[in-house]
């Protein structure tokens, strides 16, 4: 029986692309061509993913009806397309920023290998699929987060990522050895059937596979207490590909947990719900109370993106369709805040300004169209309307809070509360930066003059996170289908 | 036959000393063959049960795995040797730029 892989062409677009960059770059040694050929292949696989939405025709999954591996559906394809926009403009902010770096090819190569893998992850109902899709998009980030060879602080973000990557990988796996060994199956959604017929008692190992999982997939998404390496990897990583960890790979983590716990696990959920919520509460309160301290605005920044997983982890503790809505939406809009938030940073770094916060002062005379932009995302992320961060906030802790109507699940109203005040806080944050440039004299008043691919990568986010804030209606109502189609199973 | 007992015995006693390894060795060398030593005790758990449930998926996942974490390796020495050449150690303890 010929098997049918239209399902896969989207990925199979993106792997082309990334092993013809070489072949291209021996015939044209410019980073903007490279990066003009990347940005082609992200558009076609675009085009594919929206093509599929808009039609609302799918193509049928690999591996049969009995056995399916890999199932392209309208969550696959969202997440696929938030995935490729943020490769777009990693991709286009490259374009200048290492035009005097080596190995120009394969950056852009491994940019498209990681977007590939992060999408076999959000098609898998496999477990299978599931750890070769993560793994590919691991191995990638860690290569380019150790991109810069002769930078120091570089070559030890790279071994730090890859021996925390790899710990969580192991960790995972043996989490997943131990999920097939109790209901053997690797199917996700056969792992639930399997566990829904067992009955409520839970046996010990059953116990471990929960907290291995959430410890290896923590891991990936930076969770408290798994959380250390992100700001050190972030620092020490090329700006863009700090983004592209921030607003990519983070997300993949998410999809990991979402596809584990709310479809696989979801028949035990009452024994995970609580660990699941302090988890979050405790994600986002360290990450925003550390972020206060910070000097530096990638570390700034990286702590802020913690505090930002605790509020979408909120929806796994909550585990209804309409929180794993208001959940994607955030996913949606934290990778255009937080994601043009370091386009900005790579691009002032491009031009040789500090990454301190303290270098910043003064820049809304030296780069205005940086610092408004600067000024919009970073008011997004605090969560103030009519931006997008506020409407993707608002339907998250309000789940939180329709939920918590329910008897015995009263707790979940805290989740609300500690979400609203971690807010509040983080707001403290943020504004400072905006005060340092908006208020403070620098002592340099020359204008800066950026690339223009970096201006239009900003531009992109910003006309996202306002265009995201002020009509979100349709976007919410495909996160809502995305939703019901992940608990459908 | 063997009882499964004595696999997951194994696979888990595996696990421990690799999770024991990374968490006190210092070389990065020594972390990542204690990583490889717990990635291959979820394999041995894969075998066991596919061997116990009379299933091929566990096989199948235990051979993805092997060849995933293969090229694992290949990247994680190429970005160790990295760090030695740039840093002159490869001493986890040792590195220590990004800090606040």
């Amino acid at each position: 029986m010929a098997i049918d892989y239209s399902a896969l062409y989207p990925v199979m677009v993106m792997v082309v692309f990334a092993a013809a960059l070489p072949a291209v770059h021996a015939v044209a040694r410019s980073s903007r061509v490279l990066a003009g050929v990347s940005l082609v292949g992200i558009f076609v696989t675009m085009a594919l993913e929206l093509m599929y939405i808009v039609s609302g025709e799918y193509p049928v999954a690999i591996g049969g009806a009995s056995v399916e591996l890999l199932r392209l559906d309208v969550f696959a394809a969202l997440f696929a397309l938030v995935f490729l926009a943020v490769a777009f403009y990693v991709v286009l902010a490259s374009a200048r920023y290492v035009e005097k770096d080596r190995h120009q090819a394969e950056y852009f190569s491994l940019i498209m290998l990681a977007t590939a893998g992060m999408m076999v992850v959000a098609m898998a109902v496999d477990l299978i699929a599931l750890f070769a899709g993560l793994e590919v998009a691991s191995i990638s980030t860690f290569a380019l987060t150790a991109f810069r060879k002769k930078d120091k602080r570089g070559a030890e973000a790279g071994a730090k990522y890859y021996v925390i990557g790899g710990l969580s990988s192991a960790i995972a796996l043996y989490g997943i050895s131990l999920l097939y060994g109790i209901t053997g199956t690797t199917n996700i959604a056969g792992i639930n059937t399997a566990l829904a017929g067992m009955g409520p008692e839970l046996d010990i190992a059953l116990l471990l596979a929960i907290g291995l999982l959430i410890a290896g997939f923590g891991f990936k998404v930076a969770l408290v207490p798994f959380h250390m390496w992100a700001p050190d990897v972030y620092e020490g990583a090329p700006d863009p590909i700090a983004g592209l960890l921030a607003a990519g790979s983070k997300k993949m983590g998410v999809v990991l947990l979402f596809k584990v716990f709310l479809v696989g696990l979801i028949a035990i959920k009452a024994d995970w719900q609580l660990l699941a919520g302090v988890v979050a509460v405790l994600t986002m309160t360290v990450g925003n109370v550390i972020a206060v301290q910070q000097t530096n605005i990638k570390r700034m920044l990286a702590y802020s993106s913690v505090g930002q997983a605790g509020y979408m982890i909120i929806a796994l503790a909550v585990a209804t369709p309409y929180a794993v809505e208001g959940s994607i939406f955030h996913i949606i809009t934290h990778a255009f805040m937080k994601g043009g938030a370091f386009m900005i940073v790579a691009a002032l770094a491009y031009v040789a300004l500090g990454e301190n916060i303290a270098n910043y002062k003064g820049l809304a005379k030296r780069a205005p169209f940086l610092a408004i932009s600067m000024t919009l995302l970073l008011f997004a992320l605090a969560g103030i309307p009519p931006l997008s961060g506020f409407v993707s906030k608002f339907v998250l802790f309000s789940a939180a809070i329709d939920a918590s109507q329910i008897a015995d699940q009263s707790w979940m109203l805290w989740l609300a509360v500690a979400a609203i005040l971690n807010s509040a806080l983080s707001l403290y944050y943020y504004v400072r930066v905006i005060k340092y440039m908006y208020v403070d004299e620098g002592s340099i008043k020359d204008k800066i003059k950026v690339p223009w691919s970096m201006t239009a990568a900003v531009a992109i986010c910003v006309i996202a996170t306002i265009v995201l804030g002020v009509w979100p209606d349709p976007v919410i109502d495909i996160c809502e289908q995305a939703a019901r189609t992940l608990f459908a199973g | 036959m063997i009882a499964i007992e004595y696999f997951l015995g194994l696979s888990a006693i595996l696990f421990a000393i690799g999770a024991m390894g990374v968490l006190v060795k210092k070389n990065a060398i020594v972390v990542l063959m204690c990583i490889e030593l717990m990635l291959n005790a979820a394999n041995i758990n894969f075998v066991a049960f596919s061997a116990y449930y009379g299933d091929l998926t566990g096989q199948v996942f235990a051979l993805v795995s092997i060849a995933i974490a293969a090229a694992e390796v290949a990247v994680g020495l190429a970005i160790i040797m990295n760090l030695y050449k740039t840093r002159d150690t490869i001493g986890l303890d040792e590195i220590s730029l990004l800090r606040w």
